[in-house]
């Protein structure tokens, strides 16, 4: 059995050489081509001087470069970073700085960008282009007018794809580090090893019964970590990676005429983007009767969108997976089959521990919930757990902890901050959080980490954010802000400001200007009466698809 | 109603300040301005906007081309119709 991810890739490569690996915007790579494509990069890596621990830069929307990109860092001993292309600029030179990622892959687009990115960085060693056999070489990779030297895709390409004579990491070494929200004002780095990603990996192979007949697709990108499931787990099973290529991704129509034209038979997401298609993709015009199995996941998914959506589609399987990216998914429920619940219905409930992984829920005075009914914070332990946060030891030692109720126990457990109560049926159900995170789209958002980007903001005196819930976004941004009378603040700049450091999903959606933010009797601002205040100005701003 | 509409677009969905001023008839697609996340706030807007309520069948990629083909969906719609919508 695999012990490294890369050995996915190489044993699928064996396996089954002509089975399709990737299929990606028309193009299609066999595991034997993903193989030696990946085995280019690695050894246009390893020229570059990228030793075993490096981290290694991402920055590609998901495609078949991208893949092939992971896999060459991973093969060349290096953890990957992603880099959301859409993210601003100065928020992916913070990314590539804090992770000191000395070398960045790009595809052919991204190049010049990549090369100004990876100049940032002390000792930066150069950009490597990924590309597929048979497309033109863009001007891009040419010359880059400053920044870090470019290896273009032609000079990769020349490189032997013959295997590498040696693995250069160990199955403790980190895989990746994905960069998350972080309350404190910038993101944190979550790092992962081949074997918590492992854990995870080979779990859900077995628990999706993935084989190479599938055709497996998830829409989020390399730096949610969703994304793990379908590069790695469909290789585990020498599977079909499909790639939903942007355009098909905006309307639900498209998506579900993609997924017809395409043969998906497993789906991974989250629930947002499948209350869209239930509500809005017209499902019974398309043939949808090759998906077998739809996984969702990040966040709760309303319950009557998920009654209408295994209504449209009831030949599914439909399981709800949960996990912070700090532990991988860790507890899994398979929704039974059938129309969910009923009028009065709640969500379905998180489910059990997953394999190899304990989670125990500890109450506000400490003690372990046993009985249905009681609440507490949820904990996980297990080898699927991160190794810490990068860079980062005070935050790792708040989320890592000694195990509540094992003295004797050497390994660290993690802190959800999640609430959760245990059902009847041994089930954990979600509640809500210890702390001010939401989620937008299944993405983290630290609100502190917002607040803290306005309070950059020269004119801005004060600044506070509320999520306003949403079932379509899950939440919805609200900033109310007050002006220090110095400098000049409006709207636009306030807009502009944001955008500059936080990525789209964070941007407030609203913006208020206050004379002074009210407080409570202990002079915190009262988040609870600006709650409030926006539930009786918009009664209806949470029911967005109840009005039809 | 174009310059509503191209109003909000430009304040609240253009990420890259290249793309300003925007045209009416600049299309959202080709340029990414419209992607899922902002495909939805503009849908919100236009319901909160207008008063009407979208269905399967107003969710269609011709639709939101560009700002001019967004006013002529609005348009050809019957004022304060609701779409046929299943379920």
């Amino acid at each position: 059995m695999a012990y490294l991810l890369q050995r996915l890739l190489t044993e699928a490569a064996a396996r089954q050489p002509q089975r399709p690996a990737v299929a990606s915007d028309g193009c299609l790579l066999t595991y034997q081509e993903l193989d030696r494509l990946s085995n280019k990069v690695a050894r246009a890596l390893l020229r570059l001087g990228v030793a075993p621990g490096d981290r290694v830069g991402i920055l590609a929307p998901k495609s078949a470069a991208a893949v092939i990109g992971v896999y060459g860092a991973l093969k060349a001993g290096a953890c990957y970073v992603p880099l959301d292309p859409k993210a601003p600029a100065g928020r992916l030179s913070h990314i590539v700085q804090d992770s000191g990622s000395a070398v960045i892959v790009a595809d052919e687009a991204r190049a010049s960008q990549a090369a100004i990115l990876a100049g940032s960085v002390p000792r930066s060693r150069g950009v490597v282009v990924a590309g597929v056999p048979g497309r033109p070489a863009g001007e891009a990779a040419v010359a880059a007018a400053q920044g870090a030297a470019i290896v273009p895709w032609a000079a990769v390409a020349g490189e032997s794809g013959e295997p590498l004579a040696q693995e250069f990491s160990i199955e403790t070494d980190l895989a990746y580090i994905l960069y998350t929200s972080g309350s404190t004002g910038t993101p944190k780095g979550v790092m992962i090893s081949h074997r918590n990603s492992l854990t995870f990996v080979q779990w859900a192979a077995a628990a999706v019964g993935l084989s190479e007949q599938d055709r497996v697709c998830s829409p989020a990108p390399l730096h949610f970590d969703l994304s793990v499931f379908d590069i790695f787990a469909s290789c585990r099973a020498a599977a079909c990676l499909a790639v939903l290529p942007s355009g098909a991704a905006t309307f639900p129509v498209s998506i579900a005429r993609w997924l017809e034209a395409e043969q998906i038979s497993v789906w991974y997401s989250v629930p947002s983007v499948l209350t869209l298609l239930a509500c809005y993709g017209s499902l019974a015009q398309f043939d949808l009767s090759g998906l077998r199995t739809v996984i969702f996941a990040g966040e709760v998914f309303p319950p009557r969108h998920l009654a209408r959506l295994m209504a449209e589609l009831p030949h599914c399987r439909y399981l709800n997976w949960y996990g912070p990216t700090e532990t991988n998914v860790c507890t899994a429920f398979e929704v039974p089959a059938g129309c969910w619940g009923g009028a009065g219905a709640g969500p379905a409930p998180i489910g059990k521990a997953c394999a190899n992984t304990e989670v125990f829920a500890v109450t506000s005075e400490g003690r372990r919930v046993c009985r249905p009914g009681e609440v507490g914070e949820l904990y996980v332990r297990g080898p699927s757990l991160m190794r810490g946060y990068w860079g980062q030891p005070a935050e790792t030692s708040e989320a890592l902890v000694r195990h509540p109720f094992r003295d004797s126990c050497d390994e660290l457990v993690y802190r959800t901050g999640d609430l959760v109560t245990l059902e009847p049926t041994g089930n954990y159900a979600y509640l809500g959080r210890r702390d001010t995170m939401v989620k937008v789209r299944g993405y983290r958002v630290e609100l502190g980490e917002v607040e803290a980007t306005l309070y950059r903001h020269p004119a801005i005196r004060e600044a506070v954010v509320l999520p306003v819930p949403d079932e379509l976004l899950g939440s919805r941004l609200r900033a109310v802000v007050t002006a220090d009378g110095t400098g000049n603040l409006t709207y636009q700049n306030v807009l502009d400001h944001c955008r500059q450091w936080l990525p789209g999903y964070m941007v407030p959606d609203i913006i208020e200007f206050r004379e002074a933010l009210p407080r409570t009797s202990t002079g915190k601002v009262d988040r609870a009466g600006l709650a409030q205040e926006q539930h009786e100005l918009e009664p209806a701003a949470d029911g967005r698809p109840d009005k039809r | 109603m174009e310059t509503v509409i191209n109003d909000y677009i430009s304040r609240e969905l253009v990420q890259d300040p290249a793309l300003l001023p925007l045209a009416d008839e600049t299309s959202l697609l080709e340029t990414g301005i419209l992607d899922s996340l902002t495909f939805l706030r503009l849908v919100i807007f236009l319901e909160e906007r207008f008063g009407i309520t979208m269905g399967d069948a107003d969710l269609l990629p011709e639709n939101f081309t560009s700002v001019n083909t967004i006013c002529a969906y609005l348009r050809a719609r019957e004022p304060g119709k609701r779409q046929a919508s299943r379920g």
